[in-house]
């Protein structure tokens, strides 16, 4: 029964992930105590520092760094026997697998591990400590490696790559369709240009697992109820029909849930629509384009800390529900004990824009009044003074460029602004913009629109570069790897990840509308990254 | 047979795809390469990991000898062996350790805030005299191109070590994973031959 298993479910067994795993994740030996290594004259290592993870990865199947391949160690790579190839025995090409090297034995992976000697007798390279592990230690991590999984995981069939979007009840109708349409017309394509290429070309005649062109298929996952029976609602989808990956999504104020599940169900969940990010960058299953209105919030804050003068109080109007209350969380951590008293003025859910008037009582010229708020809400503005000219809206929520503010608070405002400017974006957004109007999509939010249509496009270009290792760590670590050679990145000036980085887009500026009318903005300073 | 021709060219889709120009050296110690080379440092400004903005310039010629590194803090497995090695090569050098200067440039710099650098170089046990440098991208980008390990995006990058013993001399550089003592000995010799 227990070979049947993958080594996720051994983990399981040994209820806090079994202890080649914890060797290998976490460099925690059997005995509790940090696992410890040495290179030959050179400088030792202990616990996580020398975790197999590190350099091997979470997925087993090796990196890549500069002229520097690390092998992939899980246990198929290892002891393919003498005289078959890997194609022969089914296991997925990676490339840094070209690394030729005699079949290892337990005794003899051992003494890699302990010697840093390969199976051929050679050296490894210095990069490889050499590990002091005893028997019982050894055993646990070589039994983990053998039983890593390189075979396609759930959601993979040989015909069919599984994928799923998950959309939050609570997520804006018009962003929904706008960000359907676009997946929907997506795999529509991707799968029309499949069907047209001739039968696969490059394959293995042992196989017929190479590059064989898998048809998408998509499973629009809409969650209904309550936060806290999302992740339930999303394990049932799950069972019910396993994906390889979420592909984008959709948030309201709340994608804690869903950040969850894909951390516990070990699933990637590429770059989703979300505006406050709970995850951070010490998870590993969800990736995003930007830490949205949490990073504005800290675009803000050092401007209202810099102002001279200094304001006297900071006043932030949000809407209950809405994902303006994590932001002025943010702001206010953000601004500390140091920055002047915050002020927060919270409006119903869904209210009516008249409660606006009531939330800028009071509001003088010594004041900063910081706007988490919806284009509705900016729009109701007309007919009230600002009170104050030290104004700063949120640029996610209000629309970027397309915030309807009213002229007289155009004048003041300025616009935390996490994307790259208007005239700086064009080409990179247009090539997105062209594609939907060839294909009659209609522009209904055109963010969320092009966001996806990235995500879409990211996703397909780290899936080619796998080959046919279908594994869900590897999907991850490649586009860790990939992101930054990406030239087309939509409405981001960069896109750039590592292990231990979730957002690809780091930074922002703070702009402000140059004329009474229209969508001109100029930037005050230049990109900076909190 | 088949199945030789179809990997290959995977292999070389792959190799393409992440730019990796050379071979492969997974199995095998890499070799180290010494060279010295004359670098024009550039008029950037850096952000040091206490927050102040320096000139690069004079960061480099305070008249100490500088060893000088680029680093990015998620990298998990190239850049933590060459902070140690750094470590180790401070610690070996004893007290003599206060009189060189170590710079280590962010080629991440986007997300390697001071804050960041700063933690990161607490977990290498760096001295006052160990300093880690980020910027903006340009100012990053300017410096890497200048001492010739820019490769494009911080994926590419290889392990290069830089050494000089004074402002207007030659630096040393060395390109491959040097040992602590190996690179005490180094310096013992530039700093001889000054």
């Amino acid at each position: 029964m227990l070979l049947t298993l993958g080594a996720g479910a051994l983990g399981t067994a040994h209820g806090a992930g079994g202890a080649g795993e914890a060797i290998y994740r976490q460099g925690i030996a059997p005995s509790g105590q940090p696992v410890e290594a040495v290179r030959s004259d050179g400088p030792s290592l202990r616990g996580s520092d020398a975790a197999c993870l590190n350099c091997h990865r979470r997925s087993g199947l090796g990196w890549t760094e500069g002229k520097l391949a690390i092998p992939p160690v899980a246990g198929p790579y290892l002891f393919v026997p003498r005289g078959k190839s890997l194609a022969e025995l089914g296991v997925p090409f990676v490339d840094t697998a070209h690394v030729i090297h005699d079949p290892y034995t337990d005794e003899s992976l051992a003494r890699a591990i302990r010697d840093g000697v390969g199976s051929d007798g050679r050296p490894l390279n210095y990069l490889m400590p050499h590990y002091r592990l005893d028997a019982k230690a050894m055993s646990a991590l070589i039994a983990y490696l053998k039983g890593m999984s390189v075979k396609p995981a759930p959601g993979v069939t040989p015909e069919v790559l599984h994928f799923a979007t998950i959309i939050t009840p609570d997520a804006d109708p018009v962003k929904r369709r706008g960000m359907l349409s676009v997946i929907n017309q997506y795999f529509v394509d991707r799968n029309n240009a499949a069907a047209r290429t001739k039968a696969p070309t490059l394959y293995s005649s042992h196989t017929t697992m190479f590059r064989v062109e898998r048809r998408w298929q998509l499973h629009v996952w809409e969650l209904t109820g309550t936060p806290s029976t999302w992740e339930k609602q999303l394990r049932e989808h799950l069972a019910v029909q396993p994906v390889f990956a979420v592909l984008s999504g959709l948030a309201g104020s709340d994608w804690e849930p869903v950040e969850k599940f894909c951390e516990q169900q070990a699933v990637p969940c590429l770059f989703p629509n979300v505006e406050a990010p709970a995850g951070g960058d010490a998870d590993f299953y969800t990736v995003y384009f930007s830490r949205g209105v949490l990073l504005e919030a800290e675009l803000i804050s050092p401007q209202l800390t810099g102002a001279a003068p200094r304001p006297q109080r900071v006043i932030q109007i949000f809407r209950s529900g809405d994902v303006g209350v994590a932001a002025a969380r943010a702001l206010q951590r953000a601004q500390g004990s140091a920055g002047p008293p915050v002020v927060n003025r919270i409006l119903k859910a869904h209210g009516s824009p008249e409660e606006l008037a009531g939330a800028l009582r009071e509001v003088g010229p010594t004041d900063a009044l910081v706007l988490w708020l919806r284009p509705g809400d900016l729009h109701a503005l007309g007919g009230l003074t600002p009170g104050t000219a030290s104004v700063w809206a949120s640029g996610e929520m209000g629309g970027l460029e397309q915030a309807p503010l009213p002229p007289e608070w155009r004048r003041v405002a300025r616009l935390a602004y996490t994307v790259d400017l208007p005239g700086q974006r064009v080409v990179r957004v247009d090539y997105a913009l062209s594609w939907f109007r060839l294909r009659r999509i209609p522009l209904l939010d055109e963010k969320v629109q092009v966001d996806t249509y990235l995500a879409l496009g990211l996703a397909a270009e780290t899936l080619n570069h796998m080959v046919d290792a279908f594994v869900r760590d590897y999907l991850i670590e490649r586009v860790d790897m990939l992101l930054d050679h990406r030239a087309l990145t939509g409405y981001y000036p960069r896109l750039s990840l590592a292990p231990g980085q979730r957002f690809a887009s780091k930074g922002g500026y703070v702009v402000r509308f140059t004329e009474a009318q229209g969508t001109h903005v100029a930037p005050l300073g230049a990109w900076v990254t909190p | 047979m088949k199945s030789r021709k179809p990997r290959r060219l995977i292999e070389l889709l792959g190799c393409a795809a992440l730019g990796c120009a050379a071979a492969l050296a997974g199995a095998t110690p890499m070799a180290i390469a010494r060279s010295k080379v004359s670098y024009q440092t550039p008029d950037v400004l850096l952000v040091r990991q206490d927050g102040k903005t320096v000139s690069l310039q004079r960061e480099l010629d305070d008249g100490r000898p500088v060893l000088l590194n680029f680093i990015f803090t998620t990298c998990s497995s190239i850049c933590p062996l060459s902070s140690r090695t750094l470590e180790e090569f401070q610690q070996r050098l004893g007290a003599e350790a206060a009189r060189v200067h170590l710079v280590s440039i962010s080629i991440d710099p986007e997300q390697d805030t001071p804050a960041r650098l700063a933690e990161y170089a607490r977990k290498f046990h760096a001295g006052p005299e160990w300093q880690y440098y980020t910027g903006t991208v340009a100012a990053s980008i300017a410096a890497q191109r200048a001492f010739d390990v820019y490769r494009g995006e911080k994926m590419s990058h290889t392990p290069v070590t830089l050494m000089r013993a004074a402002p207007g001399k030659p630096w040393l550089r060395i390109e491959g994973f040097v040992t602590p003592d190996e690179l005490v000995h180094d310096y013992r010799t530039l700093l001889g031959s000054r």
